[in-house]
């Protein structure tokens, strides 16, 4: 049993925060169950802080505006692509009703979400300031519960899109080839051949499937924080969250651009679930190959029916 | 707008707690609404009281505090601790809505600790008992006061006329002010029994006994604030920083200014111990060697004060026998330190001086709590450390009046302002009392002879001190025979008392199994409601707290003060005055009883008035100078308080109100009000007048011993006309010294007439007996001290180890000490036997130290407060302390493979005892050594008991009680309990 | 215009809780919220030391900074308070706060943890001063009547100080002076970028 000096050898502040490595914490014992309470100061909370404005934000801010940006730039060098050889007049069932809906459901709710998960972000920065406080607050509320809730059909869709189109997105040779040749834009008139899904389109379903994934579950931490260890898994959870976020909302913004004005005759494939055969032949070569083949056999193929035009 | 606030509101953090909350009716503890709630209460209350039921349906009354509306301010104390720290109430529509800090009290100046800062709950409360109920058929019902009285006044005589005046036990609390505590000391007396006791028991009953066995008075000798000048501080068995927070501020602030020493020594490192410029950590029941010890190297050295023990105190001779046993290497075998440590610390406190010991239950709650405490201030009084500022002997109280209660006489053994039991102090009452000593005498039981014991009569019984409160179950379950009165207890009137905070708890279950009448006058339930299998006769009396009345309390440096009734009481309760006096209604003796008292009208009946109570306090306590704080004075004391000094607690002398008195006039507060004593700041000092406060020691034991005087050689008290020691004041000596012509007419008349009018016994008419104060005023105008100017004595020779010895604890992990310091014979005391000698030797003898490997010591934590059944249900602080546990060592923890938070099982050596707990491991506790605070109930023994309290009383937390486990053992003095070290077993539990 | 702060003298802190409690009382803080908390670091050990802590209202406030609806402001007195009627109880703040003071009335694990709530330094919010909607939904408003925050005025040891920075930092340097000793200035460096220089 030494004695001891307890005054002499008080702990000093200084001395802990100099032993501090970064995401760590001053704790100690505190009578009332709450594990956070135990935590003392956490000066790393800052650089959480200091990361969401100075490198999220940014990062959301130079995904979204930059990609439009360079969307615009390209439209306006490169204009609408045509369907080259016209249209045929004749379709082609490319997906059918259930295709249609879950991609539906899966794009309005990601709109949703990114559009509730920027103002939440950046919203203050853009929003507020013509909103005022109060609109601006319930607004942000909404848009907190909608992100709550529709984050479950989203996940939901992200899931069944996986196993519905996973087969045709296989990478494969034919994959590389189509990104050498820029997807047919470099050379215009050739036109590399295509599967049912293109080299890009694998792109954006697996950008959908993995980055889905990834922000569904970062997405789940931030929304389940207790069953995170500490507030620093919180932190690096939501900087995931929204780093991933950015990367996918750049991605669906060139997805959506090509979806709609920038490809002609692309929509239809989503809305009536019918492409003109041109477009398919154009697009997606062997596919329609493929098709066409069932087509003599059947005239019907998995992906739909072959129609004549009349 | 779509974002409408939330109602903010509970959520549980889960577990027993939430539980706990949703079991009440889901009401959530929404706070504005809450108030709202307990609004109702007031006002109009009285005029429904118990005919109506529906009392929650009444209009909402009160909006909470409107900060723009004016509030009246109410200064009362806080109820919980001895500190006394001030409150200020704000009330609104007769609603407490606001507490604000109390900056001008000289004592805590504005502060606070936990539960001071969460009072405003107390009056609260929601889980306070709420009107009167009774158990019938096992299941508890709400009665009306009359029916509930009437039944229990039945019982009473009933009772009574079976077994006599003594079987039925009064225990009262150390929460009643000083005015119920002597009235219910009263009525106790009036009822004609000496069973009368409070927690002083538990508490400092061997401070009380050590100390004024030692100098005179049982009592903190300075205050607080004054240890602000102590240069030395040791705390030894006290960690102030839970139990006194308040104080801290003082000594912390001293600690700086001073660049003081503060020694802790202690078990445990503990709060206070963070704050010590030196922690030493000691073996629990050790303190006798560890300060013999110290005394050995200061007596080797030459440390000692030899001017002021030559002058001062007798008997060191003596005792050097017994101290210079304790050479270092028996030091080290008994208790492990290391010489150095022990003469650094006996050097510092010896030579760097003024230096001030503190005290608390880790020293009295020994079965050598007397002992431990006489052994504290022989290290005193061999280092001159008493008498003056800075120094003495810091003795923290307990409850908030503990040492109003003790002075009340709330106590088996005396009457109040300790006149003792002797027919001369009952004459003294009767005549205070206005009644003939033969109408009280009339009221006591006559005693047969039993197992050899000679019999008593009616007056002789009178003179027998009571059944201590740590015995009364054993009273009720001991064959008749063996309890020294008529029958054993067979009722128990306990107002304001837990059932928690008494060793061996499942003792005291089959003794209230065994009760014919169990009777509990509280603002809460307590355990005395929960723990047995009662089913009829069993009574709940909802009191109202101190801040729903008026009165004083005394703070633990025996500052009084008054305290305002903040608002009306709450529900049905009603105070403890009214209570009492319905009840003597009852019991046929009201009339008798209260004749003295100011009767008014109170809340369901007359009741008395505080001030006539003081004012009867203040004809009857000359010996303890408890008769100059009149109601006007220290009501002027609580308007003035801003104006005392901090460190002096003197009001400048200028004041027209308080000039020069100490705060709160601590006793003794000498002489008649008129005559304007300032009160004593510090006990014993002769360094300034009597008249300002100053004093001697009290020879109180003799003039002299085996030819040796024990009266002061050269020392008295500055400006004193007699320059010597001498006796108490007696008309004798006034004749003697040719000072009884100074007396008035009017004071010879009374001194006449108490003698009366027969001259042999006018001279012997004391200073205590004199109930005109005028022996009193003339030995103070001629300098001297009215108690007499002696010695004060190390060797107590009418009490058993007349020096103190050590002795192991009962229950100890050293057998191999027990041979040489075994506890002491077994033998009868306080009407009880006492068997600790057998217990100890059949625990050695079958080795339970083997099967209970681990030292259980228990005591305090900062939010609860004794039993804890106000505290545990002030949700303020319950939240701070959701889980009984028990402090278990890293390694001890790491070895059994128990983790922090962990639920574990504590054995104890008795009853085949166990507890279920948290495992709390630190390294507060050293290996080997397990603590477990003692505020905890409602669990037992592994069962929760939630649905035995009435519904809706049940305290917000609930625990096992660490006196479920803790075991026999009593200080043959006073029967103190051993509450700090006994032996147990850990286990995981599953 | 007066900067106020908090400091905590852990060299007379006793974890009395009294701060604790004395914050409950005065704004009716439900359960499960605790504006105010004291620590114990090392316990049982001999440097522990007791801590009190609560908002320390930082300079640029990390909490403010992160808030996706800019509900904090900072008040002339440089206490950081913030419009529960536009918080969307996100945690954010509770996440780039060192300190943990912001609190949340539901612990539940999905949607709303409810409106923040956090030391207001007796100072209540946005609604007009002393009215009884300020009151119901920040609590008192003591400085509004003259009064500094209740948890240290009651502090059982006047460890906890409260005031204008600078008085407080000098009281502080004083102690130490007098005693030769101070664990630091707790949680000055973070919340404020500067730390209370104590020698003499
Ligand atoms: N918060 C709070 N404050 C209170 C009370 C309360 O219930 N709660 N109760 C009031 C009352 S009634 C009282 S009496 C006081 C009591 O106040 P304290 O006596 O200060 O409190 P305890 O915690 O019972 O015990 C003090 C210390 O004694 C130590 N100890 C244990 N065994 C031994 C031993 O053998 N020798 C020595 N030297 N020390 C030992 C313990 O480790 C403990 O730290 O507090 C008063 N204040
Ligand atoms: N193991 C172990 N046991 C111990 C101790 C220990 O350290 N260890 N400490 C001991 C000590 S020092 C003490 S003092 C005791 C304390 O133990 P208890 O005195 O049993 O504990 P309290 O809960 O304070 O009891 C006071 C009761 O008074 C009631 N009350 C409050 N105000 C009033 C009032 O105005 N009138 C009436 N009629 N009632 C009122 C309260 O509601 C409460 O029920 O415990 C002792 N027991
Ligand atoms: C308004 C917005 C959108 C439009 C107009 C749109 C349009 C389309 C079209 C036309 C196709 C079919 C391309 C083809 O025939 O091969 C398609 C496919 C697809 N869409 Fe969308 N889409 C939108 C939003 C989204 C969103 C938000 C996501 C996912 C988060 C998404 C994920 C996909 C995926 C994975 C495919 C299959 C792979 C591909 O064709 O690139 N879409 N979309
Ligand atoms: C799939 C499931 C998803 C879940 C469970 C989820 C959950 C969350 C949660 C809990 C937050 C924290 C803010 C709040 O409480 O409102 C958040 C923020 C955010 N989410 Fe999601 N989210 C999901 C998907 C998405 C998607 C698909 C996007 C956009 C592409 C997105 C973009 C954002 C953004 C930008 C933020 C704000 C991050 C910041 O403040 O920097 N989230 N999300
Ligand atoms: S419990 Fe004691 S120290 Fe705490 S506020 Fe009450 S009187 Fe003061
Ligand atoms: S302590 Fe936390 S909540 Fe308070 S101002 Fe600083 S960051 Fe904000
Ligand atoms: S919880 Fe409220 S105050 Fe905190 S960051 Fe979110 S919206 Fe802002
Ligand atoms: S300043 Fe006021 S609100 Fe803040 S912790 Fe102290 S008492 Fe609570
Ligand atoms: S009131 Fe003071 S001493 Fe007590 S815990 Fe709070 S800061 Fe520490
Ligand atoms: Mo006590």
């Amino acid at each position: 049993q030494q004695p001891v000096n307890p005054t002499a050898s008080s702990v000093q502040e200084q001395q802990l925060l100099d032993a501090l490595k970064p995401g760590e914490t001053i704790s100690g014992r505190i009578s009332i169950p709450d594990d956070n309470a135990a935590d003392l100061q956490k000066p790393s909370n800052k650089d959480w802080m200091g990361f969401n404005l100075k490198v999220s934000d940014r990062v959301m801010g130079v995904a979204l505006v930059g990609t439009l940006l360079a969307l615009l730039v390209f439209f306006v060098v490169k204009g609408r692509l045509k369907i080259e050889a016209g249209r045929a007049g004749r379709t082609i069932t490319r997906f059918n009703v259930f295709e249609r809906t879950v991609h539906w459901t899966m794009a309005i709710s990601f709109i949703a979400l990114a559009l509730s998960g920027i103002n939440v972000a950046v919203g203050r920065y853009i929003v507020l300031p013509w909103l005022g406080y109060e609109a601006f607050g319930s607004l942000t509320y909404l848009g907190k519960l909608a992100h709550h809730y529709l984050a479950w059909p989203f996940m939901v869709c992200v899931v069944i899109t996986f196993l519905m189109w996973v087969r045709h997105n296989i990478p494969n040779k034919l994959d590389l080839r189509w990104l050498k040749e820029g997807g047919g834009l470099l050379v215009k008139g050739k036109h590399p051949p295509a599967k049912k899904f293109n080299a890009g389109q694998k792109i954006v379903f697996w950008g959908v499937v993995v980055g889905g994934s990834l922000v569904a579950a970062s997405g789940l931490l931030l929304m389940f924080p207790y069953f995170l260890d500490s507030a620093t898994d919180w932190q690096l959870a939501q900087i995931a969250h929204a780093l991933i976020a950015s990367g996918m909302m750049a991605m669906i913004l060139g997805h959506i651009y090509i979806g709609t004005v920038g490809t002609e005759g692309a929509l239809d494939a989503m809305t009536t679930g019918q492409v003109d055969v041109n477009w398919a032949e154009q697009h997606h070569s062997l596919w329609l190959e493929e098709e066409l083949a069932k087509g003599a056999v059947q005239r019907r193929g998995p992906g739909g029916e072959v129609t004549p035009a009349e | 707008m779509l974002i409408k606030r939330k109602n903010i509101h509970a959520s549980g953090t889960g577990g027993a707690l939430a539980q706990s909350f949703l079991g009440m009716g889901q009401r959530k503890l929404d706070r504005r609404s809450f108030l709202r709630r307990s609004g109702v209460a007031v006002g109009g209350l009285a005029a429904v009281s118990s005919l109506s039921g529906g009392l929650f349906e009444r209009a909402e009354a009160a909006t909470p505090h409107d900060h723009a509306a004016p509030a009246e301010r109410r200064k009362n104390m806080c109820t919980h601790c001895s500190v006394g720290c001030s409150v200020i109430a704000e009330v609104q529509n007769g609603v407490w809505v606001g507490q604000e800090p109390a900056f001008e009290s000289p004592i805590n100046r504005g502060s606070h600790c936990a539960k001071g800062a969460s009072s405003r709950e107390v009056v609260h409360g929601d889980r306070r008992l709420k009107y009167p109920m009774k158990k019938v058929g096992g299941d508890w019902v709400r009665i009306t006061w009359d029916q509930a009285l009437d039944e229990i006044g039945a019982k009473m005589l009933e009772i009574r006329e079976k077994s006599g005046a003594d079987s039925v036990y009064m225990l009262g609390s150390a929460k009643f002010t000083n005015e119920a505590s002597y009235l219910f000391r009263k009525f106790a007396a009036f009822w004609g029994t000496n069973n009368v006791d409070h927690q002083a028991r538990i508490c400092h009953s061997t401070t009380v006994a050590g100390v004024a066995n030692t100098w005179g008075y049982g009592a903190q000798t300075n205050s607080y604030n004054d240890i602000r000048n102590a240069k030395t501080i040791i705390f030894m068995g006290s960690n102030a920083a839970e139990a006194h927070p308040v104080a801290m501020q003082h000594i912390l602030s001293g600690k700086e200014t001073q660049r003081a020493n503060v020694f802790v020594l202690d078990p445990r490192m503990t709060r206070t111990a963070a704050h010590a410029t030196e922690f030493v950590r000691i073996r629990p029941g050790t303190d006798i060697a560890v300060i013999w010890g110290m005394l050995w190297h200061i007596f080797q050295n030459g440390w000692e004060d030899k001017e002021f023990i030559r002058k001062r105190v007798y008997g060191f001779d003596e005792a050097k026998a017994e101290i210079m046993k304790w050479n270092p290497a028996e030091v080290e075998r008994v208790t492990g330190l290391k010489e150095e440590v022990v003469k650094r610390v006996a050097e510092t406190f010896a030579t760097v001086k003024p230096a001030t010991f503190i005290w608390c239950m880790g020293g009295t709650q020994h079965t050598v709590g007397t002992a431990n405490v006489r052994a504290y201030c022989t290290l005193l009084l061999a280092t001159g450390n008493v008498g003056d500022i800075g120094m003495g002997a810091n003795i923290f109280r307990g409850h908030t009046n503990v040492q109003g209660a003790t002075d009340m006489g709330l106590d088996v053994g005396n009457l109040p302002c300790y006149y003792g039991l002797a027919p001369a102090a009952w004459a003294h009452w009767c005549r205070v009392w206005d009644v003939p000593f033969s109408y009280i005498e009339s009221r006591f039981d006559e005693v047969p002879a039993k197992q050899g014991r000679e019999a008593r009569t009616r007056a002789q019984n009178m003179e027998v001190s009571g059944i201590p409160s740590t015995r009364w179950f054993d009273a009720t379950m001991l064959d008749s025979e063996d309890v020294d009165q008529q029958d054993g207890v067979k009722a128990m009137i306990v107002f304001g008392h837990g059932a928690n905070t008494i060793p061996r708890m499942k003792a005291a279950q089959n003794g209230m199994n065994a009760l014919d009448l169990l009777v509990v006058a509280d603002p809460h339930p307590t355990t005395f409601a929960a723990l047995h299998t009662r089913t009829d006769n069993t009574y709940l009396l909802p009191i109202c707290t101190n801040f729903e009345v008026a009165g004083t309390r005394t703070a633990s440096n025996r500052s009084i003060q008054w305290g305002e009734k903040v608002v009306e009481p709450i529900f049905e309760s009603d105070n403890d005055y009214a209570v009492i006096y319905r009840l003597s209604q009852r019991l046929g003796f009201a009339d008798e009883m209260f004749k003295t008292f100011e009767m008014v009208d109170g809340k369901f009946s007359k009741e008395p008035t505080a001030e006539s109570i003081l004012r009867e306090i203040n004809r009857g306590g000359w010996s303890t100078g408890y008769t100059g704080q009149s109601p006007e004075r220290l009501k002027a004391h609580m308007r003035n308080q801003h104006k005392f000094d901090i460190i002096t607690l003197r009001a400048p002398k200028d004041d027209p109100e308080v000039g020069g008195d100490y705060y709160g006039l601590p006793w003794p507060c000498w002489g008649t009000p008129e005559m304007r004593h300032p009160g004593t700041h510090v006990l014993y000092n002769t360094n300034i007048p009597v008249a300002e406060g100053g004093g001697a020691f009290r020879p109180r034991f003799g003039l002299e011993r085996e030819g040796v005087s024990l009266l002061a050689e050269d020392s008295w008290p500055v400006g004193s006309d007699i320059e010597d020691g001498y006796p108490e004041f007696t008309m004798a000596l006034l004749q003697k010294l040719g000072w009884d012509s100074e007396l008035t007419a009017e004071e010879r008349a009374v001194i006449e007439k108490i003698g009366n009018n027969n001259p042999e016994a006018i001279a012997k008419v004391s200073w205590t007996l004199d109930l005109s104060g005028g022996i009193q005023r003339v030995a103070i105008k001629h300098g001297c001290v009215p108690f007499g100017n002696g010695k004060a004595r190390v060797v107590a020779w009418n009490l058993p180890d007349p020096v103190p010895v050590h002795r192991e604890p009962i229950y100890t992990p050293r057998p191999d000490l027990v041979a040489d310091y075994p506890t002491r014979e077994d033998g009868r005391q306080l009407r009880m036997p006492n068997i600790g000698h057998t217990v100890q030797a059949r625990a050695v003898e079958q080795k339970l130290f083997e099967q209970f490997p681990t030292v259980l010591t228990s005591g305090r934590l900062v939010e609860f407060e004794g039993g804890g059944e106000e505290t545990r249900s002030n949700p303020w602080l319950a939240e701070l302390q959701q889980d009984m546990f028990c402090e278990v060592n890293t390694q001890d923890a790491a070895a059994k493979g128990i983790k922090d938070g962990s639920w574990i099982w504590v054995y104890g050596p008795e009853d085949n005892a166990k507890v279920r707990v948290k495992a709390l491991v630190t390294d507060r506790v050293a290996p080997g050594v397990a603590f477990m605070p003692f505020h905890f109930a409602g669990w037992f023994m592994g069962e929760d008991q939630r649905g035995k309290y009435p519904q809706g009383t049940d305290p917000i937390v609930l625990g096992e009680s660490v006196n479920a486990v803790t075991t026999y053992g009593y200080d043959p003095v006073t029967g103190m309990h051993e509450g700090k070290a006994t032996l147990c077993r850990i286990e995981a539990a599953a | 215009m007066a900067r106020m702060k908090f400091l905590c003298d852990a060299d007379r802190c006793i974890e009395c809780n009294a701060c604790v409690t004395a914050c409950k009382n005065e704004h009716e803080v439900p359960w499960g919220i605790n504006r105010r908390r004291v620590v114990t670091i090392n316990d049982g050990l001999p440097g522990e030391r007791s801590v009190s802590m609560a908002c320390m209202h930082c300079t640029d406030a990390p909490c403010a900074q992160v808030c996706p609806v800019n509900c904090f402001y900072t008040t002339n007195d440089g206490v950081v308070l913030h419009n529960k009627d536009t918080c969307i109880g996100c945690g954010y703040c509770f996440y780039a706060c060192p300190f943990g003071a912001p609190q949340y009335p539901q612990a539940s694990n999905f949607g709303s943890r409810g409106k923040m709530d956090k030391c207001t330094y007796c100072s209540g919010g946005p609604e007009e001063d002393l009215s009884i909607a300020e009151y119901e939904k920040y609590g008192a408003n003591r400085l509004a009547e003259g009064k500094l925050p209740l948890c240290a005025e009651m502090c059982s040891t006047k460890s906890l100080l409260a005031g204008d920075g600078d008085i407080i930092a000098e009281i502080y340097r004083e102690r130490v002076v007098t005693r030769g000793y101070g664990s630091g200035a707790w949680g000055w460096k973070t919340a404020y970028g500067e730390t209370v220089n104590v020698s003499a």
